[in-house]
């Protein structure tokens, strides 16, 4: 191919001549130091290129090579466990082989091309197969099974195929396509990343995806192929929540992108991950887990691409029929870098100087996620629900980052600085927090969970809200001018607050809250409201009631473990008799 | 249709007998439980003013309390026969500075 001419260069911006073979998106090597970058603009000859890796020390006149090929990820068995940078690369690797940072030109392929897997058939010699069909399993990890796809564009009859140890790039299976042309199936395959994988066709999402997170699972609730968004100010435990989602969250795969954040929250994440377990498969959370990491000293163009590299492989996972969550933290830093690039292009800005094709990034990258009928004649579902971070300056979500996102995800979990400095976490606010996928999650949750699970919840958050009036008045003109039955109602939801909504992260029994556990804690609480009205009703002092001791019971019962769960319905019993026993005391209908 | 509340006193009974001469019911108690109670009950039973002597409601500081909040029945504080414990000027000087601001009494 043609070789194009440097004739610019403005930090990761490299601006080519004589490129008139090359499209756009066409991924370059840009200088003799091989670096990697992308064709993001065509005029003319000239091409603009975004390159992922450091441009210094490149100048005008070096060597532009073109590859023809878009940039793409390899999928196959080795990128569970993996962590990989923004354009794929796997860190560990280049670690070994480069030193504890990046280097420039580092050339190593994404999945380890040495590495025996073995590969067990699906398919027979003679089978029909069309794009998305299972010809085979591999055992990537102990909870893993991964599963080897006919590729797009491939049909045909199965011509040969073989059980045994190969490597990601051995052919395994030879399909015979309609026009006799010979496929040779490798266990590997490569997918474009800016281009969404393709399924059959999508399924409404409602089933809930469930987190163990109390305030998540009962008030604000994400389906499995939802997409939820995390914004939040400095501080306020945005990280925390999307570690504590790719901890604790139903799925089967969970990919993490770190896209310009801190090194050290991914480093918590390699150092935290392999040491949980998982509740269901009683595994390493790591054996389900992807990372990618840009952090955010890692170049800025290739922050740009971690966000669809990681969508991408979440894909694939999806279309072996898994439920995928990807977490994306922070799409504000992926965002900014947009806009540097766009910047450094010249173009026209829009509002805060986001280029202003800011809103349809977000949306087609949100729009990757879904509940859908994969490809294959199987007609398996797999479900990718996208969670991710904004970061907007001084907390103020009327930046254009976060209102884009506002407009495309349906689920909102509003971070609230004051409720972070007031030691509340998970600090999502439950007054301007809010999910779309309600009404489905609530259909699921009384059918699976227990039948009054959405009324109890609805019921919850009308006292939540009443609260907020109420707190209003106290400001005002102080707590005692309220009646009984209001004190009560603040006490109640201060017990909601702290007892119930108030879950921390780094307790062992508190981190997780089962479905079930969740459902008999907010019983429980509600349950003692009830109990506290008959007992208002029935004359006692409202102090009495307040100084009761099995309230402390009540406060700690997040702790209790989750095979003792019978304990909460032995409070339960003990509020009742501590009632009944005020009534007969104080009260005055039995007078 | 026009409520009738009714006028209830609280107290010692050689404090409040007296009262049942102007056809106001009279409850006679002897320690705070029993006058708790008594003030509990009425206050459920339509009456509009109660009041208790100052050495009772002493004795049951929380249930007058209770009441500051409500709007009926008003409780309000007499001396007994045996002189005053200036307890209930106290709480009419205290009611009037909330109102206005200052004591003008």
């Amino acid at each position: 191919m043609k070789v194009g001419r440097i004739v610019k260069v403005s930090g990761p911006l490299v601006v080519a001549e004589g490129m008139d073979e090359a499209n756009v998106y066409d991924v370059v090597q840009v200088s003799d130091n091989k670096l990697i970058g992308e064709i993001i603009e065509m005029r003319g000859d000239r091409a603009s290129i975004q390159v992922y890796e450091e441009t210094t020390g490149i100048g005008p006149g070096e060597p532009v090579y073109t590859t023809g090929e878009p940039l793409s990820v390899e999928l196959g068995p080795g990128l569970i466990e993996s962590m990989f940078d923004g354009i794929q690369r796997p860190l560990e690797s280049i670690r070994d082989l480069y030193g504890d940072f990046l280097s420039r030109g580092a050339d190593v392929p994404a999945l380890d091309r040495n590495k025996k897997w073995k590969f067990e058939p699906t398919v027979k010699v003679g089978d029909q197969v069309v794009p998305g069909d299972i010809i085979g399993t591999v055992q990537e990890t102990s909870i893993v099974l991964h599963k080897i796809m006919v590729p797009d564009g491939v049909s045909g009859i199965v011509k040969s195929i073989e059980a045994g140890e190969f490597t990601v790039v051995d052919t395994v299976c030879v399909v015979e396509g309609p026009d006799k042309t010979i496929h040779n199936l490798q266990m590997m395959q490569k997918w474009p990343v800016r281009k969404g994988r393709r399924y059959v066709k999508k399924i409404p999402p409602n089933e809930l995806l469930y987190t163990g997170q109390r305030v998540i699972d009962t008030f604000f609730p994400v389906t499995k192929g939802g997409t939820a968004a995390v914004p939040g100010p400095f501080g306020s435990g945005k990280t925390v929540v999307q570690h504590q989602l790719a901890k604790w969250a139903d799925a089967e795969i969970i990919v993490y992108v770190g896209c310009g954040e801190r090194g050290n929250e991914m480093t918590d994440v390699l150092m935290e991950f392999p040491e949980l377990i998982d509740p269901k498969t009683g595994e390493s959370l790591m054996k389900r887990t992807v990372l990618i990491a840009n952090t955010s000293n890692m170049p800025v163009a290739a922050r740009e691409a971690s966000i669809y590299t990681g969508i991408t492989i979440a894909e694939y996972f999806r279309d072996m029929g898994y439920s995928v969550a990807l977490m994306a933290d922070s799409t504000s830093r992926w965002a900014e870098a947009l806009r540097e690039m766009s910047g450094r292009l010249e173009e026209m800005p829009g509002d805060e100087g986001y280029p202003a094709y800011l809103g349809s990034r977000i949306a087609e990258f949100y729009e990757r996620a879904g509940r859908v009928q994969c490809l294959g004649s199987d007609n398996r579902l797999g479900a990718l629900t996208v969670i991710g971070a904004v970061s907007p300056p001084g907390g103020d979500i009327s930046e254009p980052v976060s209102q884009a996102t506002l407009r495309i995800v349906k689920v909102f979990w509003g971070l609230d600085a004051n409720l972070a400095y007031r030691r509340h976490f998970p600090a999502i606010n439950w007054l301007n927090s809010y999910s779309l996928y309600q009404n489905e999650v609530d259909a699921w949750m009384d059918a699976n969970v227990d039948p009054s699970f959405s009324a109890n919840r609805a019921r919850a958050m009308a006292l939540l809200q009443e609260e907020a009036g109420l707190q209003e008045i106290v400001r005002l003109v102080g707590r005692d001018s309220l009646s009984e039955w209001d004190q009560l109602k603040l006490e109640v939801t201060k017990s909601i607050r702290e007892d119930y909504l108030q879950q921390n992260a780094f307790h062992d029994q508190d981190a997780f809250a089962s479905l079930k556990k969740q459902n008999l804690m907010l019983q429980l609480v509600l349950f003692f409201y009830d109990e506290a009205r008959r007992a208002l009703e029935n004359g006692v002092y409202l102090n009495e009631i307040i100084n009761l001791e099995v309230r402390d019971r009540i406060a700690r019962a997040k702790y209790i473990p989750e095979d003792r769960l019978d304990e909460i319905l032995e409070i339960k019993k003990e509020v009742s008799k501590a009632i009944d026993d005020l009534i007969s005391k104080g009260g005055i209908l039995d007078a | 249709m026009i409520y009738m509340f009714k006028i209830g006193v609280v107290g010692d009974k050689d404090s409040v007998l007296a009262f049942k001469a102007l056809g106001v019911d009279v409850f006679p108690v002897y320690d705070g439980v029993e006058a708790r109670r008594i003030v509990d009950t009425i206050a459920q039973q339509k009456y509009g003013i109660i009041f208790i002597t100052e050495q009772i409601a002493s004795l049951i500081p929380e249930t007058i309390e209770r009441y500051d909040r409500e709007l009926i029945p008003a409780i309000i504080l007499i001396p007994s026969n045996q002189g005053t414990l200036n307890i209930g000027m106290r709480r009419i000087n205290e009611n009037v500075e909330n109102a206005i601001g200052s004591n003008i009494l």
